[in-house]
């Protein structure tokens, strides 16, 4: 992983946004998740309070997570499950290809997962020798097309038509109908099958996983997450330690806001959930389970600042309400994870100093804090960031000088104000109708922004003239204002004389 | 120190301050029926409600339904009332899930319809939840391209949270709460149904 630096999002950024391509389906899609969203929280009774609910929940379970952690575990194995431990992605990922060498697997299909994405699991399986099959329609389609998911829950979301019309016609070697989308669907649904029905091991991620009974969830709309925990001998799944929920009630409160947040439907077709290996006596279901409970860097921010960022259920509902994400597209993030949540996380569990424009893609908006079912507060997080490279001295040397300079420039009344004449006079070639003629494309790149000019006069003049030269009356304000200070104090005691009498 | 160790000290050495999670959230969610939100809320996510009066009225729904989509090959779980069901349907063929000999996934993989019962079914979302067990197979609900499942009225619930409150001790290996025919929107948000499971849910709903 290279990481973000603010030339490579610029990089990035620039060629999303020269894209219109990209940027009609980026639109398309988050303003179809948006409006969907919106009108399936309107219809829960209390919404709010569910919302305040499930923080305080989310909250009190990280507050005791290694306690939930040794519950899950316990209950798990009870149920007939393997539990591993991993620290990070690298080991999570060798527990995985250690189950599928045993198994002498050759092939493997797997479920939407983003803890897996976050390990880059299917690059190891590869080096391994062994073939990843993912089976989430969206997955499949950045998989043939070796891309990295663009969007936590739409992971192919900036795909249109004729590229994934493309992409399947090569992998079944005939071309097929743009157009025809049931057609693609079906095409993909004959192929993926056959790989349902000869894997030699299911892989999963978890949405949740419930400590009381050591169950793991899995919501899907394809039903691919049900298939890949059924139809394979074995399945192993991989979990981040934060995605633990305490009960079967708490896990009520999480499903019924996950579905609506993320793609505005009450609940997913499937939700899934999974307690052990198949039963002696059941007829169908995996023989063997194995459940890899993941660190990578989750367990270092308990107890600090960035605690909060642990109750993100990857809803993507932040995305959808981002204008940034908007604009850039899922790629500019350089990691599975993007949008505000992704511009928090990554610096988090990967480095800041390696991420450091991340902090920054953000306009503080808020639009993340208000849409998000936990009510993480990412813009807090954004600018603690931000503060955090101030701090480890992690900006450019050219950034620091610039912005030490301008709070020394601000401080300095007469020479700014002299600079500002400065550049009354010599910003005339440039202007037009009160706009700069031209921003610098470094500043641009939709090449649709016009600053406006200085001022002819700044407001510091504006108001000092006001007060004290233009204004023959000014002496006379500032006598009236007295006055009303001088009522208004004495109402006020008026007042709490005749509270006290009464 | 095992990596199990080591992730429990870390956690536990930050010094967080334990919290009293917040009491459970009852359900809010009050029906006039129960039957008549169900069978309003399935059609939304393209499943299909058939309500009739009594489980007679579901065999004949049935009789139409096999006829109707030239079902030959039917897998059915032992989640349904007692029934001959071969007798009743002789010239179609029959899995029935813990009964029946030869190879269920290679009948599921084939099959025209799976037939199911339910646990219990929430009225709010339309869904219905299905079990593991020794004559209930996940994949009799998941590989036919059409699942049919007999929903008698009296599992009807209002919605999750009286799910989970009624939940009993024992924890199968598998529980699936099914809202719907399986769907994808991966391309260009078009709603495509039956990408990897049914491409149609029908709920049989009948009184008793
Ligand atoms: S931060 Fe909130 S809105 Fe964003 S993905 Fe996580 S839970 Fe959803």
């Amino acid at each position: 992983m290279s990481g973000v630096t603010f030339k490579q999002f610029k990089f990035d950024a620039h060629k999303a946004i020269a894209d219109p391509v990209l940027q009609g389906a980026v639109d398309g899609a988050t303003r179809t998740f948006r409006t969907a969203r919106a009108a399936a929280l309107a219809d829960v009774p209390d919404v709010d309070e569910l919302r305040d609910h499930f923080k305080a929940i989310r909250s009190a379970t990280l507050s005791r997570l290694a306690d939930h952690l040794e519950t899950f575990e316990r209950q798990a194995a009870a149920a007939g499950a393997h539990v591993h431990w991993a620290q990070d992605g690298a080991a999570a990922n060798r527990i995985v290809v250690e189950i599928a060498r045993q198994h002498g697997a050759q092939m493997v299909v797997k479920s939407k997962s983003m803890a897996t994405e976050e390990t880059h699991l299917n690059k190891a399986l590869i080096e391994a020798g062994i073939t990843p099959v993912e089976t989430d329609l969206g997955e499949w389609i950045i998989q043939l097309a070796g891309e990295p998911p663009s969007h936590i829950v739409g992971p192919a979301l900036h795909k249109t038509r004729q590229q994934v019309a493309e992409l399947f016609s090569r992998e079944v070697g005939r071309p097929l109908d743009p157009d025809d989308i049931p057609a693609l669907t079906a095409e993909a649904r004959r192929v993926l099958r056959e790989k349902f029905l000869t894997a030699d091991i299911g892989i999963s991620g978890a949405n949740l996983a419930v400590a009381e009974t050591g169950s793991i969830v899995l919501v899907t709309n394809e039903g691919n997450g049900r298939l890949v925990t059924s139809a394979p001998p074995a399945h192993i799944a991989v979990v981040g330690i934060e995605k633990i929920c305490p009960t079967w009630d708490d896990a009520a409160v999480w499903l019924s806001l996950l579905g609506r947040s993320a793609t505005g439907q009450p609940l997913s077709i499937y939700t899934n959930t999974i307690t052990g290996p198949a039963r002696a006596a059941d007829l169908d279901g995996p023989r063997e389970m194995h459940i890899i409970l993941m660190d990578n860097g989750r367990s270092g921010l308990i107890g600090t600042g960035y605690e909060e960022v642990l109750q993100c259920i990857r809803c993507g509902a932040c995305l959808n309400a981002c204008p940034v994400y908007q604009e850039v597209g899922g790629h500019s993030y350089g990691n599975a994870y993007s949008g505000p949540i992704g511009a928090v996380l990554i610096p988090l569990l990967f480095g800041l100093e390696s991420n450091e424009a991340l902090p920054h893609a953000s306009s503080l908006c808020g639009a993340c804090l208000e849409v998000c079912p936990a009510r993480i507060d990412l813009p807090r997080m954004l600018l603690d960031l931000r503060a955090d490279e101030v701090d480890q001295h992690i900006l450019s040397r050219e950034e620091h000088l610039i912005e030490s300079g301008i709070a020394w420039l601000l401080g300095q009344r007469r020479l700014f104000n002299f600079l500002a004449d400065m550049g009354r006079i010599f910003q005339k070639p440039l202007v037009d109708q009160d706009r700069l003629l031209a921003v610098p494309p470094e500043f641009n790149p939709a090449g649709e922004r016009r600053l406006p000019t200085l001022a002819e006069r700044s407001f510091h003049d504006l108001w000092n003239n006001l007060r004290e030269e233009d204004d023959p009356a000014a002496p006379v304000y500032g006598w009236l204002h007295l006055a009303a200070v001088v009522l208004a104090l004495l109402f006020i005691l008026r007042l709490l004389k005749g509270g006290k009498t009464s | 120190m095992t990596a199990r160790d080591d992730i429990l000290n870390k956690l536990r050495s930050r010094g967080r301050v334990p919290e009293t999670p917040p009491p459970v959230w009852q359900s809010r969610r009050r029906f006039e029926s129960l039957a008549a939100r169900f069978a309003e809320s399935l059609p939304k996510v393209k499943g299909e409600v058939i309500r009739v009066e009594s489980p007679d009225g579901a065999l004949e729904t049935l009789d139409t339904l096999f006829n109707d989509l030239g079902a030959q090959r039917i897998v059915a779980n032992g989640d349904l009332p007692t029934l001959d069901w071969a007798a009743r349907w002789p010239d179609r063929e029959w899995h029935l899930v813990g009964q029946s000999d030869g190879d269920l996934r290679a009948f599921c993989a084939a099959a025209d319809v799976g037939l199911s019962g339910a646990e219990a079914a929430l009225a709010e979302t339309g869904s219905i939840v299905v079990a593991a067990g020794p004559t209930k197979s996940r994949l009799a609900t998941l590989l036919p391209p059409v699942h049919i499942a007999l929903v008698p009225e009296s599992i009807l619930m209002p919605d999750i949270f009286t799910w989970t409150a009624a939940r009993r001790n024992e924890t199968p290996a598998n529980i699936a709460i099914i809202s719907g025919p399986s769907k994808t929107g991966d391309i260009e948000q078009v709603l495509a149904v039956g990408v990897h499971g049914p491409r149609r849910f029908i709920v049989i709903l009948y009184g008793e």
